[in-house]
Protein backbone atom coordinates (compact mmCIF):
# COMPACT_ATOMS: atom_id res chain seq x y z
CA UNK A 1 0.00 0.00 0.00
CA UNK A 2 1.77 3.15 -1.25
CA UNK A 3 -0.05 5.63 0.96
CA UNK A 4 0.40 3.42 4.00
CA UNK A 5 2.69 5.77 5.96
CA UNK A 6 0.31 8.69 5.53
CA UNK A 7 -2.57 6.41 6.51
CA UNK A 8 -0.85 5.30 9.69
CA UNK A 9 -0.05 8.89 10.58
CA UNK A 10 -3.67 9.88 10.21
CA UNK A 11 -4.78 6.82 12.18
CA UNK A 12 -2.34 7.63 14.99
CA UNK A 13 -3.67 11.16 15.18
CA UNK A 14 -7.13 9.66 15.43
CA UNK A 15 -5.98 7.44 18.29
CA UNK A 16 -4.44 10.44 20.06
CA UNK A 17 -7.73 12.36 19.78
CA UNK A 18 -9.71 9.33 20.94
CA UNK A 19 -7.59 8.79 24.07
CA UNK A 20 -7.54 12.52 24.85
CA UNK A 21 -11.30 12.40 25.23
CA UNK A 22 -10.67 10.51 28.45
CA UNK A 23 -7.46 12.13 29.67
CA UNK A 24 -5.76 15.02 27.85
CA UNK A 25 -2.41 13.79 26.51
CA UNK A 26 0.34 16.04 25.17
CA UNK A 27 2.16 14.97 22.01
CA UNK A 28 5.02 13.87 24.20
CA UNK A 29 2.82 11.83 26.54
CA UNK A 30 1.14 10.17 23.58
CA UNK A 31 4.62 9.39 22.26
CA UNK A 32 5.37 7.50 25.48
CA UNK A 33 2.53 5.09 24.67
CA UNK A 34 3.85 4.16 21.26
CA UNK A 35 6.56 1.67 22.30
CA UNK A 36 3.82 -0.46 23.88
CA UNK A 37 1.84 -0.66 20.66
CA UNK A 38 2.24 -3.14 17.81
CA UNK A 39 0.87 -2.68 14.30
CA UNK A 40 -0.83 -5.77 12.89
CA UNK A 41 -2.19 -5.99 9.34
CA UNK A 42 -4.69 -8.53 8.02
CA UNK A 43 -6.25 -9.32 4.67
CA UNK A 44 -10.01 -9.42 4.35
CA UNK A 45 -11.92 -12.45 5.66
CA UNK A 46 -9.13 -13.50 8.00
CA UNK A 47 -9.78 -14.88 11.46
CA UNK A 48 -7.80 -12.68 13.82
CA UNK A 49 -8.70 -14.96 16.69
CA UNK A 50 -10.57 -18.26 16.55
CA UNK A 51 -12.71 -20.02 19.10
CA UNK A 52 -10.53 -21.91 21.60
CA UNK A 53 -7.50 -19.65 21.22
CA UNK A 54 -6.36 -17.32 23.97
CA UNK A 55 -6.69 -13.65 23.09
CA UNK A 56 -3.32 -11.97 23.39
CA UNK A 57 -4.27 -8.50 22.22
CA UNK A 58 -6.51 -5.56 22.78
CA UNK A 59 -6.94 -3.90 19.36
CA UNK A 60 -7.91 -0.46 18.16
CA UNK A 61 -8.77 -0.41 14.46
CA UNK A 62 -6.45 1.91 12.48
CA UNK A 63 -8.40 1.20 9.32
CA UNK A 64 -10.64 -1.55 8.08
CA UNK A 65 -13.74 -3.37 9.21
CA UNK A 66 -14.08 -6.28 11.60
CA UNK A 67 -16.82 -8.37 13.14
CA UNK A 68 -16.98 -10.45 16.27
CA UNK A 69 -19.34 -13.40 16.46
CA UNK A 70 -20.29 -16.30 18.65
CA UNK A 71 -20.57 -19.68 16.95
CA UNK A 72 -23.70 -21.24 18.44
CA UNK A 73 -24.73 -24.65 17.16
CA UNK A 74 -25.06 -24.08 13.40
CA UNK A 75 -25.31 -20.31 13.57
CA UNK A 76 -23.02 -17.32 13.90
CA UNK A 77 -24.38 -14.59 16.15
CA UNK A 78 -22.73 -11.27 15.35
CA UNK A 79 -22.07 -9.39 18.59
CA UNK A 80 -19.92 -6.51 17.33
CA UNK A 81 -19.27 -4.64 14.09
CA UNK A 82 -16.29 -2.34 14.39
CA UNK A 83 -14.58 0.15 12.10
CA UNK A 84 -11.87 2.82 12.36
CA UNK A 85 -11.15 3.98 15.90
CA UNK A 86 -13.14 1.23 17.62
CA UNK A 87 -11.79 -1.20 20.19
CA UNK A 88 -12.25 -4.89 19.47
CA UNK A 89 -10.96 -7.98 21.27
CA UNK A 90 -12.20 -11.16 22.83
CA UNK A 91 -12.65 -9.55 26.25
CA UNK A 92 -13.27 -12.57 28.46
CA UNK A 93 -10.36 -14.48 26.96
CA UNK A 94 -8.02 -11.48 27.15
CA UNK A 95 -8.75 -10.66 30.78
CA UNK A 96 -9.29 -14.12 32.27
CA UNK A 97 -6.62 -15.76 30.09
CA UNK A 98 -9.05 -18.50 29.05
CA UNK A 99 -9.89 -19.95 25.59
CA UNK A 100 -12.03 -17.58 23.53
CA UNK A 101 -15.68 -18.42 22.98
CA UNK A 102 -15.96 -15.88 20.19
CA UNK A 103 -14.35 -15.41 16.79
CA UNK A 104 -13.02 -12.13 15.41
CA UNK A 105 -12.83 -11.93 11.62
CA UNK A 106 -11.95 -9.11 9.22
CA UNK A 107 -14.50 -8.05 6.62
CA UNK A 108 -12.13 -5.65 4.81
CA UNK A 109 -8.32 -5.50 4.80
CA UNK A 110 -7.59 -4.21 8.29
CA UNK A 111 -4.78 -2.71 10.37
CA UNK A 112 -4.79 -2.78 14.16
CA UNK A 113 -2.95 -0.86 16.78
CA UNK A 114 -2.57 -3.72 19.27
CA UNK A 115 -1.37 -3.92 22.81
CA UNK A 116 -0.56 -7.30 24.33
CA UNK A 117 -1.81 -8.34 27.76
CA UNK A 118 1.67 -8.08 29.29
CA UNK A 119 2.40 -4.70 27.69
CA UNK A 120 -0.87 -3.37 29.00
CA UNK A 121 -0.02 -4.36 32.58
CA UNK A 122 3.40 -2.76 32.05
CA UNK A 123 1.78 0.39 30.77
CA UNK A 124 -0.46 0.64 33.83
CA UNK A 125 2.58 0.25 36.08
CA UNK A 126 4.76 2.80 34.34
CA UNK A 127 2.57 5.54 32.93
CA UNK A 128 0.89 7.70 35.54
CA UNK A 129 -2.04 8.77 33.42
CA UNK A 130 -2.77 5.25 32.12
CA UNK A 131 -4.69 4.20 35.20
CA UNK A 132 -7.22 7.01 34.85
CA UNK A 133 -7.43 6.70 31.10
CA UNK A 134 -8.08 2.97 31.41
CA UNK A 135 -10.69 3.44 34.09
CA UNK A 136 -12.63 6.07 32.15
CA UNK A 137 -12.41 4.14 28.90
CA UNK A 138 -13.68 0.96 30.54
CA UNK A 139 -16.41 2.90 32.28
CA UNK A 140 -17.56 4.24 28.90
CA UNK A 141 -17.47 0.70 27.51
CA UNK A 142 -19.74 -0.48 30.30
CA UNK A 143 -22.26 2.31 29.80
CA UNK A 144 -22.42 1.61 26.04
CA UNK A 145 -22.88 -2.11 26.67
CA UNK A 146 -25.68 -1.45 29.11
CA UNK A 147 -27.43 0.92 26.69
CA UNK A 148 -27.21 -1.62 23.89
CA UNK A 149 -28.59 -4.33 26.14
CA UNK A 150 -31.47 -2.09 27.12
CA UNK A 151 -32.24 -1.02 23.54
CA UNK A 152 -32.16 -4.62 22.30
CA UNK A 153 -34.71 -5.59 24.92
CA UNK A 154 -37.07 -2.67 24.76
CA UNK A 155 -37.02 -1.38 21.18
CA UNK A 156 -39.10 -2.90 18.43
CA UNK A 157 -37.39 -4.41 15.39
CA UNK A 158 -38.25 -1.32 13.37
CA UNK A 159 -36.86 1.04 16.05
CA UNK A 160 -33.64 -0.94 16.33
CA UNK A 161 -33.21 -0.85 12.58
CA UNK A 162 -33.89 2.87 12.23
CA UNK A 163 -31.64 3.81 15.12
CA UNK A 164 -28.77 1.80 13.70
CA UNK A 165 -29.16 3.28 10.23
CA UNK A 166 -29.28 6.78 11.64
CA UNK A 167 -26.21 6.36 13.82
CA UNK A 168 -24.15 4.17 11.42
CA UNK A 169 -24.97 5.30 7.85
CA UNK A 170 -21.57 4.25 6.48
CA UNK A 171 -21.88 0.71 7.88
CA UNK A 172 -24.92 0.04 5.71
CA UNK A 173 -22.68 0.44 2.64
CA UNK A 174 -19.73 -1.53 3.97
CA UNK A 175 -21.11 -4.44 5.96
CA UNK A 176 -22.87 -7.43 4.35
CA UNK A 177 -26.54 -7.22 5.19
CA UNK A 178 -26.70 -10.60 6.92
CA UNK A 179 -24.15 -9.48 9.52
CA UNK A 180 -26.04 -6.31 10.37
CA UNK A 181 -29.28 -8.29 10.56
CA UNK A 182 -27.66 -10.76 12.96
CA UNK A 183 -26.17 -7.93 15.05
CA UNK A 184 -29.59 -6.29 15.38
CA UNK A 185 -31.25 -9.65 15.97
CA UNK A 186 -33.54 -9.18 12.97
CA UNK A 187 -34.43 -11.93 10.47
CA UNK A 188 -32.76 -11.34 7.07
CA UNK A 189 -36.18 -11.21 5.34
CA UNK A 190 -37.44 -8.60 7.77
CA UNK A 191 -34.22 -6.65 7.35
CA UNK A 192 -34.72 -6.48 3.55
CA UNK A 193 -38.24 -5.24 4.04
CA UNK A 194 -37.09 -2.56 6.50
CA UNK A 195 -34.49 -1.30 4.05
CA UNK A 196 -37.30 0.29 2.04
CA UNK A 197 -37.76 2.66 4.94
CA UNK A 198 -34.40 4.17 4.10
CA UNK A 199 -35.39 5.49 0.68
CA UNK A 200 -35.70 9.30 0.54
CA UNK A 201 -39.16 10.58 1.28
CA UNK A 202 -40.18 7.44 3.14
CA UNK A 203 -40.56 7.16 6.87
CA UNK B 1 -18.29 -4.91 59.51
CA UNK B 2 -15.55 -3.70 57.20
CA UNK B 3 -13.67 -6.99 57.16
CA UNK B 4 -15.66 -8.61 54.32
CA UNK B 5 -15.06 -5.50 52.20
CA UNK B 6 -11.37 -5.63 52.96
CA UNK B 7 -11.21 -9.25 51.81
CA UNK B 8 -13.20 -8.44 48.70
CA UNK B 9 -10.96 -5.54 47.75
CA UNK B 10 -7.85 -7.60 48.41
CA UNK B 11 -8.70 -9.92 45.54
CA UNK B 12 -8.16 -6.98 43.18
CA UNK B 13 -5.56 -4.73 44.82
CA UNK B 14 -3.75 -5.37 48.10
CA UNK B 15 -4.30 -1.98 49.74
CA UNK B 16 -2.10 -0.97 52.68
CA UNK B 17 -3.79 -0.33 56.04
CA UNK B 18 -3.46 3.37 55.41
CA UNK B 19 -5.05 3.16 51.95
CA UNK B 20 -7.89 1.02 53.25
CA UNK B 21 -8.56 3.43 56.16
CA UNK B 22 -8.76 6.24 53.64
CA UNK B 23 -11.36 4.28 51.70
CA UNK B 24 -13.18 3.31 54.89
CA UNK B 25 -13.36 6.92 56.07
CA UNK B 26 -15.72 7.73 53.18
CA UNK B 27 -18.06 4.80 53.71
CA UNK B 28 -21.60 5.18 55.02
CA UNK B 29 -23.46 2.21 56.52
CA UNK B 30 -27.04 2.11 55.25
CA UNK B 31 -29.74 -0.21 56.62
CA UNK B 32 -32.92 -1.14 54.78
CA UNK B 33 -36.01 -3.16 55.56
CA UNK B 34 -37.16 -5.73 53.04
CA UNK B 35 -39.03 -4.50 49.97
CA UNK B 36 -37.51 -1.05 50.16
CA UNK B 37 -36.59 0.77 46.99
CA UNK B 38 -33.05 2.12 46.62
CA UNK B 39 -33.51 3.82 43.27
CA UNK B 40 -36.00 4.04 40.42
CA UNK B 41 -35.82 4.96 36.72
CA UNK B 42 -35.20 8.65 36.14
CA UNK B 43 -33.10 9.10 39.27
CA UNK B 44 -29.33 9.37 39.03
CA UNK B 45 -27.46 6.73 41.04
CA UNK B 46 -25.39 8.35 43.80
CA UNK B 47 -24.02 5.22 45.45
CA UNK B 48 -21.84 2.23 44.83
CA UNK B 49 -22.82 -0.35 47.46
CA UNK B 50 -21.29 -3.44 48.95
CA UNK B 51 -23.76 -5.91 50.48
CA UNK B 52 -22.78 -6.89 54.03
CA UNK B 53 -26.04 -8.62 54.81
CA UNK B 54 -29.22 -9.20 52.86
CA UNK B 55 -30.42 -9.59 49.32
CA UNK B 56 -31.17 -7.05 46.60
CA UNK B 57 -32.55 -7.19 43.08
CA UNK B 58 -32.31 -4.91 40.04
CA UNK B 59 -35.16 -4.89 37.53
CA UNK B 60 -37.07 -2.92 34.93
CA UNK B 61 -40.43 -3.15 33.21
CA UNK B 62 -40.85 -4.53 29.74
CA UNK B 63 -44.45 -3.63 29.07
CA UNK B 64 -46.11 -4.83 32.26
CA UNK B 65 -43.65 -7.61 32.98
CA UNK B 66 -40.78 -7.17 35.40
CA UNK B 67 -37.39 -8.22 34.08
CA UNK B 68 -34.91 -9.05 36.84
CA UNK B 69 -31.34 -8.32 35.74
CA UNK B 70 -29.26 -8.63 38.92
CA UNK B 71 -29.54 -10.56 42.20
CA UNK B 72 -26.97 -9.38 44.73
CA UNK B 73 -26.23 -11.17 48.00
CA UNK B 74 -23.59 -10.85 50.71
CA UNK B 75 -20.20 -9.81 49.35
CA UNK B 76 -21.56 -8.57 46.03
CA UNK B 77 -21.48 -5.02 44.72
CA UNK B 78 -24.79 -3.48 43.77
CA UNK B 79 -25.59 -0.18 42.07
CA UNK B 80 -27.37 1.16 39.02
CA UNK B 81 -23.84 1.01 37.64
CA UNK B 82 -24.37 2.62 34.23
CA UNK B 83 -26.07 5.59 35.88
CA UNK B 84 -23.42 5.73 38.60
CA UNK B 85 -20.64 5.79 36.00
CA UNK B 86 -22.25 8.12 33.47
CA UNK B 87 -24.27 10.46 35.67
CA UNK B 88 -27.28 9.81 33.40
CA UNK B 89 -30.66 8.78 34.87
CA UNK B 90 -31.03 5.10 35.75
CA UNK B 91 -33.07 2.72 33.60
CA UNK B 92 -33.51 0.36 36.53
CA UNK B 93 -35.23 -0.13 39.85
CA UNK B 94 -33.24 -1.52 42.74
CA UNK B 95 -35.16 -3.08 45.63
CA UNK B 96 -34.28 -5.11 48.73
CA UNK B 97 -35.73 -8.62 49.06
CA UNK B 98 -34.54 -9.10 52.67
CA UNK B 99 -33.48 -6.72 55.45
CA UNK B 100 -30.21 -5.43 54.05
CA UNK B 101 -27.08 -3.65 55.24
CA UNK B 102 -24.97 -1.83 52.66
CA UNK B 103 -21.58 -0.15 52.80
CA UNK B 104 -21.99 2.80 50.47
CA UNK B 105 -19.68 5.25 48.73
CA UNK B 106 -20.90 8.30 46.84
CA UNK B 107 -19.64 9.12 43.38
CA UNK B 108 -18.08 12.39 44.60
CA UNK B 109 -16.21 10.69 47.41
CA UNK B 110 -14.98 7.99 45.08
CA UNK B 111 -13.71 10.60 42.62
CA UNK B 112 -11.86 12.27 45.46
CA UNK B 113 -10.31 8.96 46.52
CA UNK B 114 -9.14 8.39 42.93
CA UNK B 115 -7.43 11.77 42.96
CA UNK B 116 -5.71 11.01 46.27
CA UNK B 117 -4.58 7.43 45.67
CA UNK B 118 -3.54 5.83 42.40
CA UNK B 119 -3.91 2.39 44.04
CA UNK B 120 -7.55 3.07 44.81
CA UNK B 121 -7.95 4.32 41.26
CA UNK B 122 -6.53 1.00 40.09
CA UNK B 123 -9.08 -0.78 42.25
CA UNK B 124 -11.74 1.32 40.54
CA UNK B 125 -10.44 0.39 37.12
CA UNK B 126 -10.34 -3.32 37.90
CA UNK B 127 -13.82 -3.36 39.42
CA UNK B 128 -15.27 -1.46 36.47
CA UNK B 129 -13.64 -3.99 34.15
CA UNK B 130 -15.20 -6.71 36.26
CA UNK B 131 -18.63 -5.17 35.59
CA UNK B 132 -17.93 -5.28 31.85
CA UNK B 133 -16.79 -8.90 31.99
CA UNK B 134 -19.76 -10.06 34.04
CA UNK B 135 -22.10 -8.48 31.50
CA UNK B 136 -20.18 -10.01 28.62
CA UNK B 137 -20.24 -13.45 30.23
CA UNK B 138 -23.97 -13.14 30.87
CA UNK B 139 -24.59 -12.16 27.23
CA UNK B 140 -22.57 -15.09 25.96
CA UNK B 141 -24.24 -17.61 28.23
CA UNK B 142 -27.59 -16.26 27.24
CA UNK B 143 -26.81 -16.80 23.55
CA UNK B 144 -24.99 -20.09 23.91
CA UNK B 145 -26.93 -22.06 26.49
CA UNK B 146 -30.47 -23.38 26.26
CA UNK B 147 -33.01 -22.96 29.06
CA UNK B 148 -32.04 -26.11 30.92
CA UNK B 149 -28.32 -25.40 30.72
CA UNK B 150 -28.84 -21.86 32.02
CA UNK B 151 -30.84 -23.22 34.93
CA UNK B 152 -28.26 -25.83 35.87
CA UNK B 153 -25.41 -23.36 35.62
CA UNK B 154 -27.19 -20.87 37.84
CA UNK B 155 -27.93 -23.45 40.53
CA UNK B 156 -24.34 -24.65 40.52
CA UNK B 157 -23.00 -21.14 40.90
CA UNK B 158 -25.57 -19.92 43.44
CA UNK B 159 -26.72 -22.86 45.55
CA UNK B 160 -27.96 -20.61 48.39
CA UNK B 161 -30.18 -18.37 46.29
CA UNK B 162 -32.75 -21.04 45.37
CA UNK B 163 -34.12 -20.92 48.93
CA UNK B 164 -33.94 -17.17 49.38
CA UNK B 165 -35.26 -15.67 46.16
CA UNK B 166 -38.95 -15.94 45.23
CA UNK B 167 -39.33 -18.31 42.33
CA UNK B 168 -40.91 -15.75 39.99
CA UNK B 169 -37.85 -13.52 40.31
CA UNK B 170 -35.47 -16.38 39.65
CA UNK B 171 -37.49 -17.37 36.59
CA UNK B 172 -37.41 -13.78 35.33
CA UNK B 173 -33.68 -13.51 35.98
CA UNK B 174 -33.09 -16.65 33.93
CA UNK B 175 -35.59 -15.46 31.31
CA UNK B 176 -37.87 -18.45 31.51
CA UNK B 177 -41.55 -18.93 32.19
CA UNK B 178 -42.38 -19.70 35.85
CA UNK B 179 -43.85 -23.06 34.71
CA UNK B 180 -40.59 -23.99 33.00
CA UNK B 181 -38.71 -23.03 36.13
CA UNK B 182 -40.91 -25.28 38.31
CA UNK B 183 -40.47 -28.16 35.93
CA UNK B 184 -36.67 -27.80 35.98
CA UNK B 185 -36.70 -27.61 39.75
CA UNK B 186 -38.42 -31.00 39.97
CA UNK B 187 -35.80 -32.41 37.67
CA UNK B 188 -33.19 -31.20 40.12
CA UNK B 189 -34.81 -33.02 43.03
CA UNK B 190 -35.05 -36.31 41.20
CA UNK B 191 -31.57 -36.39 39.80
CA UNK B 192 -28.49 -34.75 41.27
CA UNK B 193 -26.75 -32.32 38.93
CA UNK B 194 -23.49 -34.22 38.66
CA UNK B 195 -25.20 -36.77 36.43
CA UNK B 196 -25.81 -34.35 33.55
Amino acid sequence: MSDSIASYKAALEGLHRYLSRYVPLSKQEFGQLLPYIEIREFDKKVKVIDKGEIERYLNVIAWGLVRKYLPVRNREITVQLASEGHIIHSELSFHYRTPSGSVIETIEPTAFFSISYDSLQDLYDHLTKAERMGRLLISDLYVKKDNRYFDQLLQSTRERFLQYVRTHPQMMQRVPQKYIASYLNIKPETFSRLKHLMRPGRR
Amino acid sequence: MLEPLRQYVNDYVALTDKEFSLLASKITVRNFDKHQRLIQPGEVERYMNFVVRGLVRTYFYKGRAEVVTVLAKERDLISASASFLSGEPSNYFIETLEPTTLLSLTRDDLEELYRTSSRIERLGRLLTMQFVLIKEEWDHEYMRLDTRERFVRFVEKNPGLMQRVPQKYLASYLNMKPETFSRLKHLLKKRPLQGR
